[in-house]
């Protein structure tokens, strides 16, 4: 069964626009959108609103092939993906029209744009879904997801989430971060009820949707969490919430500690997971009884999925059904689907005697801010055009600061926080800017990361 | 009384933006620049700059530059405008 008939089965399943108070059946939005039958793809710069959800649905039960995109996403990047990849349709209710394209009325509320002229290439029937390897850095390089990587990866998290048909589950993690999409998909083949939201949990009105929905649960990366924790969200007892998910990285330890006791003192449960976008969505996950005993683990793999660590590089491998098939840079690659059930990480990592796996390290060149993954070669070309060809090279510090380094004495700081505050939304005080009077190499002529972080 | 930190500057650093763009319009989510990151470096800036501590609940009732200046109030802190 493919995704789209699953949630259909799910048959009493509700959407609740929580900026109205309606609430939608899922069968309201059956073939709700008229929309041709082809091949092609659908660029869908999503919100958590109900417009959105509605426009994923009637897409994914479609032959096109729907590109998930934040909505702020920067102006000049999303003419550049759109340029490159020539999407037949396009869903941004920001833009009410665009060069090339016709606006035309899907449905009553909703407008789509369609191409004039549509571009013909081939797209491997496999490819359901692309999603970008990072939300903001505008990068044309996507994952190739097919259907039944997504049903799978649906399946594997409801053998262990403990969702129950009349959960009632707000969309606070964004659906183009494929956790938000796994909350999303599970929650819509055996939840009850979806409060279809853009507020977040520093604003008062999600508090008062979440109370007056009874929401079921919360999921977030750890940043999340440490917000709840200023907020006060530990405190006292949120009757109607049964479980907390997590993903994104370890937890540190007084936010740990906070959850178990809030967690015990309450008897609610916390599902702590691990997962990347050419997975689907998770890998693994930690049994709430090993929330201490095991604290720093990512835990199990999911069902029908396996690891092995290399036994050169120590790199965690990833078995499963849900990994996906290659990635996209340009539309020539969309021809192509790579089956394979094999996914290097990137991770280096360690098991334990009881089978727990420990996260140690990472091979790829990426770091985590507030959660969201940013690959740090594009930052650096983003950085490097928007400064007129500048050298700069960027490293991570713990996931917690971006660190430039320049070897241009006239440079000023503020330049730089400028550029990525302006191009990637990241915020000034994450970024720590340096001097070096010379750019370090390797012997063989490139930049030596290692010295450089070495010398943060 | 003593000198108090000017009320935008801090606003402004917290949101990496110039103090002159910040206006008594300006709301949570209303620009890129507040969102739910910066939204708790603006409650650390303001802890810091008026050596005050924001109870949790406040942290939540702070969604516009009025609000803040209100909430303010309540700490009996009264910013140069």
């Amino acid at each position: 069964m493919s995704l789209y008939e699953l949630i259909r089965k799910n048959s009493g399943l509700f959407f609740i626009d929580a900026q109205t108070g309606h609430a939608v059946s899922v069968r309201s939005f059956h073939q709700s959108l008229s929309i041709d039958n082809r091949q092609g793809l659908v660029f869908v710069y999503s919100d958590n609103s109900i417009g959105a959800v509605e426009v994923l649905l009637n897409f994914l039960n479609s032959r096109f092939t729907v590109v998930l995109l934040s909505t702020q996403l920067h102006a000049a990047f999303k003419q550049n993906l759109e340029n490159l990849y020539t999407p037949y349709y396009i869903y941004d209710p920001e833009r009410p029209a665009a060069y090339g394209y016709n606006t035309i009325a899907a449905s009553a509320s909703i407008k789509l744009l369609k191409r004039k002229k549509p571009a013909d290439y081939l797209i491997h029937s496999n490819i359901k879904m692309l999603l970008s390897t990072s939300g903001t850095t505008g990068s044309p390089k996507f994952v190739k997801l097919s259907d039944y990587n997504l049903v799978q990866n649906a399946c594997s998290i409801l053998d262990y989430m403990p969702v129950k048909s009349d959960d009632v589950v707000p969309l606070n993690v964004p659906l183009i971060f494929v956790y938000g999409l796994s909350i999303f998909t599970t929650n819509c083949m055996a939840a009850g009820t979806i409060v279809c939201t853009n507020k977040d949990i520093l604003q008062p009105e999600f508090w008062t949707d979440f109370a007056r929905y009874k929401c079921s649960t919360i999921g977030g990366v750890p940043y999340v969490y440490e917000a709840l924790l200023r907020i006060g969200f530990f405190k006292k007892d949120h009757p109607s919430l049964r479980y907390m998910t997590q993903t994104g990285g370890i937890l540190n330890q007084a936010l740990r500690q906070e959850i178990v006791r809030y967690i015990t003192t309450y008897n609610k449960q916390f599902i702590a997971q691990y997962g990347q976008t050419e997975a689907a969505g998770r890998m693994a996950f930690l049994p709430q009884e090993a929330l201490l005993t095991k604290a720093a683990s990512i835990g199990l793999p999911i069902k029908n999925g396996r690891f092995e660590i290399d036994a050169d590089t120590s790199e965690l491998i990833y078995f499963g059904p849900n990994v996906f098939g290659g990635y996209a840079n340009s539309p020539a690659d969309l021809s192509t689907w790579h089956e394979t059930n094999k996914l290097y990480t990137g991770d280096i990592a360690r098991c334990d005697e009881d089978g727990y796996y420990y996260i140690t390290g990472r091979i790829k060149r990426i770091i985590k801010l507030f959660g969201s993954r940013l690959n740090l070669d594009e930052v650096e070309l983003i950085l490097k055009n928007g400064l007129g060809g500048q050298t700069v090279v960027c490293t991570g510090i713990n996931d917690k600061f971006l660190q430039v380094a320049h070897i241009n004495e006239q440079l000023e700081e503020s330049t730089i926080k400028q550029v990525l505050k302006e191009k990637l939304n990241i915020h000034p005080t994450v970024v720590q800017v340096k001097y070096i009077p010379a750019m370090p190499l390797t012997p063989n002529g490139k930049v030596d990361y290692t010295s450089i972080m070495q010398s943060a | 009384m003593q000198t108090q930190p000017n009320l935008q500057e801090v606003i402004a650093k917290a949101f990496g933006i110039t103090p002159n763009e910040i206006t008594d319009e300006l709301e949570y989510q209303s620009i890129p620049e507040w969102d739910s990151v910066s939204h708790l470096v603006l409650v650390t800036e303001l802890e810091n700059a008026y050596s005050i501590t924001i109870e949790m609940e406040d942290v939540l009732t702070m969604g516009s530059v009025p609000k803040i200046k209100e909430l303010l109030k309540k700490y009996h802190v009264e910013p140069i405008a």
